[in-house]
């Protein structure tokens, strides 16, 4: 897995060097050094470095264990992707609310008040305290559930 | 007398009604930071950067530095009474902290790591008082080919002190440096790496990467470890203890070690990417090694507990010398509060002492008065804390991912960035995974651009020549110093490793 995690960044390292040398010049048009230097050095030096990593990980190569909860990982970063489409959908409270009752139903289950207490109370105090009190921006979402 | 009307200066702005709100809501947070496993002062000040947005500069740099220090104080209570150390720095502590909880000590403990906490920040503010205005003087003489050396001097250090593998975290620094390159170039004002997209003309937002890395990333990890799955059950009932308060020998036994663990604490924390969490294992390390019965650290000695405790809140404020005079951050707590600054327009350096007063005494003053109110909320609000240790980690989580989300879209009302945030916290979780070093790439994100300019300021000065590098008198003693550095890292782990 490490494996191909460095093998990952050593595709978008070629392709970071590949732009760098294609698209931006060394030197600027008044001669000095130009918006392709550093990028073109920071490149080169990524491959070198992904490279050698790799030679190195691949001569030394061990199992990767992998832990029993590696379900339960993907179905959070899952449903917090869901919750970032959610919140251009249907707005920051409903979709937090969702979200939240969604979660803890998987994490937490058997409390089924505690989490309905939690899935209405939380989306609550973050709308008074972003929305409200900070006035920051809160997505409103397609539905333009919130204002 | 003018390091007194400096100082006079900062306590008039830190006193103010609002400020000090500020600051007692940061030292609450941070330790609520700190009492959470996993989730360190770099997480805290990023997901609630968004939420200062609306307030005075100094008041909201107040409260993010809060955030910083106040979170080692909250690190030892869970290392005490759950031998789970909340933030990397205490791991220590629960050597000796949690034997003594055990033994029915868990409140002299407590109350004395809360005053070495104390001691140590409090010794550590008045260094940075006394210090901070000699380095500025003598930052300003540096010119560009000092500054590239002090930014790459705070990433090698950081790489080769922190993580398993230096490999992992050159190429983690690397990873940070190509990201801070994207954007439009301020010399030739070409587009670099945006691909046509507006939304990447002014870069890659600092906020979503260091939410996403030390956020989310932290909490998917902790997710893949179980912790959603362990209770808290483990805590020990300190409240049925017969004696809450330290008794005599405790003082006696531990005064030297106080002195020794704040001093040992600030030099550690000054050198760039040493930090809070070396610090204190060195003198843990230390107090063994000098203790006249070694056999009995690890089993419930005081001295295991107070050296640390110093040791890493003074390596806190050490590390604020390097950021507030020279502008160069040399952990990834400090590079989020550095951004903090920049964000609010306030350029730490040689100068800001001098132009900014107001600000950089501010906050010096703060950090007295934050000593002051975290000893007593750690000493009064325990079972407030305690109280807050009771929250099952399954409910806490998927609360913080919400604030995550929606604190990343507060700031300019961008789903795209809360995309890139999300993003961030997928590759956060397979960058702690794999080893790698999130702080690394946080790091290297924020010094890159000023590193890229002042390289080519300098070849620019020396027609091309890197021999410039080592031709000027500062330069050299900054090469010298990392290299010393450099070649005392393999000694500072071994430290390390003997004292886990």
């Amino acid at each position: 897995m490490r494996v191909a995690f460095t093998a990952v960044i050593l595709c978008a390292a070629a392709f970071y060097t590949y732009w760098a040398f294609a698209e931006l010049s060394f030197l600027s048009s008044a001669g000095r050094l130009g918006p392709g230097f550093f990028p073109r050095i920071i490149g080169v030096a990524l491959i070198i470095g992904c490279v050698l990593t790799l030679a190195g990980d691949l001569r030394t190569r061990e199992g990767d264990a992998v832990s029993s909860y590696w379900r339960i990982t993907v179905v959070v970063a899952s449903l917090s992707a869901v919750l970032i489409l959610a919140l251009s959908v249907l707005g920051g409270p409903l979709a937090m609310g969702l979200y939240m009752l969604g979660t803890l139903s998987v994490l937490n289950r058997g409390k089924v008040l505690q989490n309905v207490a939690v899935s209405v109370g939380l989306p609550i105090v973050l709308f008074l305290l972003f929305d409200v009190w900070l006035n920051a921006s809160m997505p409103s979402g397609i539905l333009g559930l919130s204002r | 007398m003018d390091l007194f009307a400096d100082l006079w200066l900062g306590m008039s702005v830190a006193l103010t009604p609002t400020n000090l709100l500020f600051l007692m809501i940061g030292a609450m947070v941070g330790m609520i930071v700190g009492i959470i496993p996993g989730f360190g002062p770099s997480a805290g000040i990023a997901i609630l950067m968004p939420l200062t947005f609306g307030m005075d500069p100094i008041g909201a740099v107040v409260m993010l530095a809060a955030i910083y220090y106040a979170a080692m104080y909250g690190g030892t209570i869970t290392s005490i009474l759950l031998n789970t150390p909340g933030e990397s720095a205490t791991v220590a502590s629960t050597f000796d902290g949690y034997p003594l909880a055990q033994q029915g000590r868990a409140g002299p403990a407590l109350v004395m790591a809360a005053l070495a906490s104390f001691v140590g920040g409090t010794i550590g503010v008045v260094l940075i008082t006394l210090l901070a205005p000699l380095f500025s003087q003598v930052a300003r003489g540096f010119g560009p080919p000092e500054y590239f050396l002090l930014a790459m001097m705070g990433l090698l250090c950081l790489v080769v002190m922190v993580g398993s593998d230096w490999r992992y975290g050159v190429i983690s620094g690397l990873i940070g440096f190509a990201l801070g390159t994207v954007g439009v170039d301020l010399e030739t004002g070409q587009q670099r790496f945006t691909f046509g997209s507006a939304e990447l003309i002014d870069g890659i937002d600092f906020i979503p990467i260091a939410i996403g890395l030390f956020g989310l990333g932290e909490l998917f990890y902790a997710f893949y470890e179980g912790r959603h799955a362990s209770g808290s059950g483990g805590i020990v009932q300190y409240q049925e203890e017969r004696r809450f308060w330290p008794e005599v020998r405790d003082w006696i036994e531990t005064r030297v070690t106080l002195a020794r663990g704040s001093l040992i604490g600030f030099v550690i924390g000054v050198i760039p990417g040493a930090g809070a969490t070396i610090a204190s294992l060195l003198s843990y390390s230390i107090e063994k090694s000098v203790a006249k019965q070694p056999e009995r650290f690890g089993k419930g000695v005081m001295a295991g507990l107070v050296g640390p405790e110093a040791a890493n809140n003074a390596a806190s404020a050490g590390a604020m010398v390097p950021l507030l005079t020279l502008g160069i951050p040399g952990s990834a707590s400090t590079a989020v509060l550095l951004a903090a600054f920049l964000l609010w327009g306030l350029r730490p350096g040689p100068l800001l002492m001098s132009q900014n007063p107001e600000f950089a005494w501010g906050l010096i003053a703060s950090m007295y008065l934050g000593n002051l109110a975290l000893v007593l909320l750690n000493i009064f609000a325990i079972p407030v804390f305690v109280a807050m240790l009771r929250v099952p980690y399954r409910i806490l989580a998927p609360a913080v991912i919400v604030l995550c989300a929606i604190g990343t879209y507060s700031v300019n009302g961008s789903i795209i960035e809360t995309w890139l945030m999300f993003i961030a916290g997928i590759v956060g979780f397979f960058m702690k995974l794999f080893g790698f070093s999130p702080a690394a790439v946080v790091l290297a994100l924020v010094l890159g651009p000023l590193a890229e300019e002042a390289l080519r300021q300098t070849l620019t000065i020396s027609r091309g020549s890197f021999a410039i590098f080592i031709q000027r008198p500062v330069s050299i003693w900054i090469v010298a110093i990392t290299l010393a550095i450099l070649l005392t890292a393999p000694l500072l782990r071994r430290f390390q490793s003997r004292a886990a």
